[in-house]
């Protein structure tokens, strides 16, 4: 039921967007403008968006006792760590746009310059570990790899013995 | 802080393209598990999924593969140009992403509807097979059960002695089991009744009427006596019991009728009340000839003593001739009486029935008076030599053909005729004459004593009483057969003893 609600109202909000971004084009007058900013805006709600979906999806998966079968496990390790991605990068975005807290420079050839406050100095390694955002993101698609592969399998043998999966 | 680049950029740009790989290669392998079953929804949505993150990992690898090679060869100017584009790109493909996935739920809801629908489609799919299949063999065995009924029920019809018939509204006869076809004369192959209207059977036309006003009004009729009348003409008096049948594959009502045959239970019937007044009579008869007999011998005794001294031509000699002649016709008429009542027993002995036959003929064939009677004789050669009274048996003999003479006048056909069954034992002496027959109400009484049709004086009506006392005494039977016309056949039947062995020749 819960789940149910939840869908309806995401489903509404990504239809509502979908249709302002359609009805309300840029420099029209008569509506509002759009500066720099709501483009971060938008990509860290898409972050958030993407995060929270897959934490449907791992709820759902774990409802329906889904994570029982190795194939659906995995593809659940899969969204596990797409939402850990997704706090990866959406904490990188954010270190990004704070100025004046942190700023980047190339030092040298083959050399970053992180500048924070001397008291931060643990941000700015946070921003360094949180630009290796791939370490994430590769495993999770990993996962969804070997989940896939093994749902065929399993689909496979279903099929020559029984028929259906 | 100053870190090296190296980590940032190897990792960017390897798992950048490692992103772009993997994704394709779950396309394909999203694509496999939809071909293995194409109507399986839930592989459809992960094709999608797919589809969508291989949207994601190109739009945002190509993008850092890109800023990296910018950036690197020193044009972030065209980087700032670019980012906004790919960032716009990336962040659609974020969305869209997680938009499939949230159909994760729906679809999977779809996909246990489906399956619950193919289960139970596939349950009722089993149940409307088995319930065929049962339904086939409930099928087979109430026909095998109503094949086995009918054969039955046919056998009934087709065995029974009974005659059954259905006919229709207007009476014609629409099926009639062989003993109809017997009983109503159609006993040759190939003739049938059906078609024919019964009511053309009955002897009397009011009896078909009453009877079919009966069944309409009460449904049925039971144990009705009708006398129908056979397709040679002879009536058959019979037990008929009917009823109404209505069908509702039939457009109309049927009759179905019973007709059971009682011409022969009561000619039986009128045999032993015959045979029971004859006994009477007979008892009757013995009685006055015992007490007759002794005085007449009396009478004749002295008559016969004053002959002898009554010498010459005297009128009193011819007187006591006179006497004496009328107290043996008397005589003759009580050992009449007395053969008829059985009262002497016969003296058996081994006799040639035959030769007895043709012995008789002679006698009668010298008597007739007339050579345009044709005797003509039909023997059964088996018939073996057989215990009786021959004596006994030529004056029953005598009788019959004297009366079969009688009967034919001047000219005409005499047939004797023999026939042996060795099932029952027993011998038949037919005498068949072509006369005119004996009229209906006389057959009845035609065995009684002084009962005659010829003129007074020309016979005494003892000659058949006498031969039915004979043939009793022989533990046989005399039956008549005659219909005025047509001539009549008088058939002494007689018992062939175990001891007779032999034929005759």
């Amino acid at each position: 039921m819960v789940g149910k609600l939840i869908d309806i109202r995401v489903l509404r909000i990504v239809a509502l967007a979908l249709l302002a971004g359609l009805l309300l084009p840029g420099s029209v007058p008569a509506v509002q403008e759009h500066g720099a900013p709501e483009g971060i805006y938008s990509h860290q709600g898409a972050h958030v968006f993407f995060a929270a979906s897959m934490g449907l999806l791992i709820f759902w998966l774990r409802q329906r006792r889904l994570v029982r079968e190795p194939g659906w496990r995995w593809i659940q390790y899969a969204a596990l760590f797409f939402i850990l991605w997704n706090i990866d990068a959406f904490t990188a975005h954010f270190l990004d746009e704070q100025s004046g807290v942190l700023d980047t420079a190339m030092a040298a050839p083959g050399q970053i310059k992180i500048e924070v406050d001397d008291h931060l100095t643990s941000l700015a390694w946070l921003y360094y570990m949180a630009k290796l955002d791939h370490v994430l993101s590769v495993p999770a698609m990993l996962f969804l790899y070997a989940g896939l592969r093994r749902l065929l399998r399993d689909a496979r043998q279903r099929r020559a013995g029984a028929g259906s999966p | 802080m100053i870190a090296s680049f190296w980590p940032i950029l190897m990792v960017d740009v390897g798992g950048s393209m490692l992103m772009i790989v993997l994704s394709f290669l779950c396309i394909g392998l999203a694509r496999r598990l939809q071909g293995v079953d194409p109507q399986n929804v839930i592989w459809t949505y992960l094709f999608w999924l797919c589809i969508g993150l291989a949207g994601f990992a190109v739009s945002r690898s190509a993008g850092h593969i890109l800023k990296q090679a910018l950036v690197l060869s020193g044009q972030k100017e065209m980087w700032a140009e670019i980012r906004p584009f790919s960032g716009a790109i990336n962040t659609f493909m974020f969305v869209f992403l997680a938009s499939v996935t949230l159909f994760f739920e729906r679809v999977w809801k779809i996909y246990e509807q489906i399956t619950a629908d193919k289960v139970a489609l596939g349950r009722a799919h089993t149940e409307l097979l088995n319930l065929n299949q049962n339904l086939e063999q409930i099928v087979t065995e109430r026909s095998r059960s109503l094949a086995v009924s009918e054969r039955q029920y046919r056998r009934i019809f087709e065995v029974s002695r009974d005659m059954i018939l259905v006919v229709d509204s207007q009476g014609r006869i629409v099926d009639i089991n062989p003993a109809g076809c017997r009983e109503l004369g159609f006993g040759e192959p190939g003739t049938t009744p059906k078609g024919e209207r019964f009511q053309v059977f009955f002897e009397h036309e009011d009896d078909w009427r009453q009877l079919k006003a009966a069944i309409e009004r009460d449904g049925f009729v039971a144990n009705s006596e009708i006398t129908l009348r056979r397709l040679d003409g002879s009536a058959m008096r019979s037990l008929v019991s009917a009823s109404l049948a209505v069908e509702p594959s039939e457009k109309e009502p049927t009759i179905h009728f019973q007709v059971r045959d009682i011409e022969r239970r009561h000619m039986a019937r009128e045999q032993m009340a015959q045979a029971d007044r004859l006994a009477s009579i007979g008892q009757l008869s013995s009685g006055i000839a015992h007490e007759i007999n002794n005085p007449l011998g009396v009478i004749l005794g002295y008559t016969q003593l004053m002959l002898r001294s009554e010498p010459g031509e005297s009128d009193r000699r011819r007187d006591l001739k006179t006497i004496e002649k009328h107290v043996r016709h008397c005589k003759a008429i009580v050992e009449d009486l007395l053969n008829f009542a059985r009262r002497s027993e016969p003296k058996k002995e081994k006799v040639d029935i035959h030769k007895t036959i043709d012995d008789v003929l002679a006698f009668i064939r010298q008597h007739s008076g007339t050579n345009r009677i044709d005797f003509r004789t039909d023997y059964d050669r088996r018939l073996p030599a057989m215990v009786l009274d021959e004596k006994k048996i030529k004056q029953v003999l005598i009788n019959l053909l004297m009366n079969a003479r009688h009967a034919v006048g001047d000219a005409g056909e005499i047939r004797v005729a023999t026939a042996y069954s060795p099932e029952s034992r027993q011998a038949a002496i037919r005498v068949t004459d072509s006369g005119y027959g004996i009229e209906a109400q006389h057959l009845q009484h035609i065995f009684d004593p002084f009962f005659t049709t010829k003129p007074t004086g020309e016979g005494t009506g003892l000659g058949l009483s006498v031969s039915y006392g004979i043939v009793k005494k022989h533990g046989g039977e005399i039956q008549v057969e005659s219909r005025p016309g047509e001539g009549a056949t008088f058939t002494v039947l007689l018992p062939v003893l175990e001891s007779d062995s032999g034929g005759s020749g």
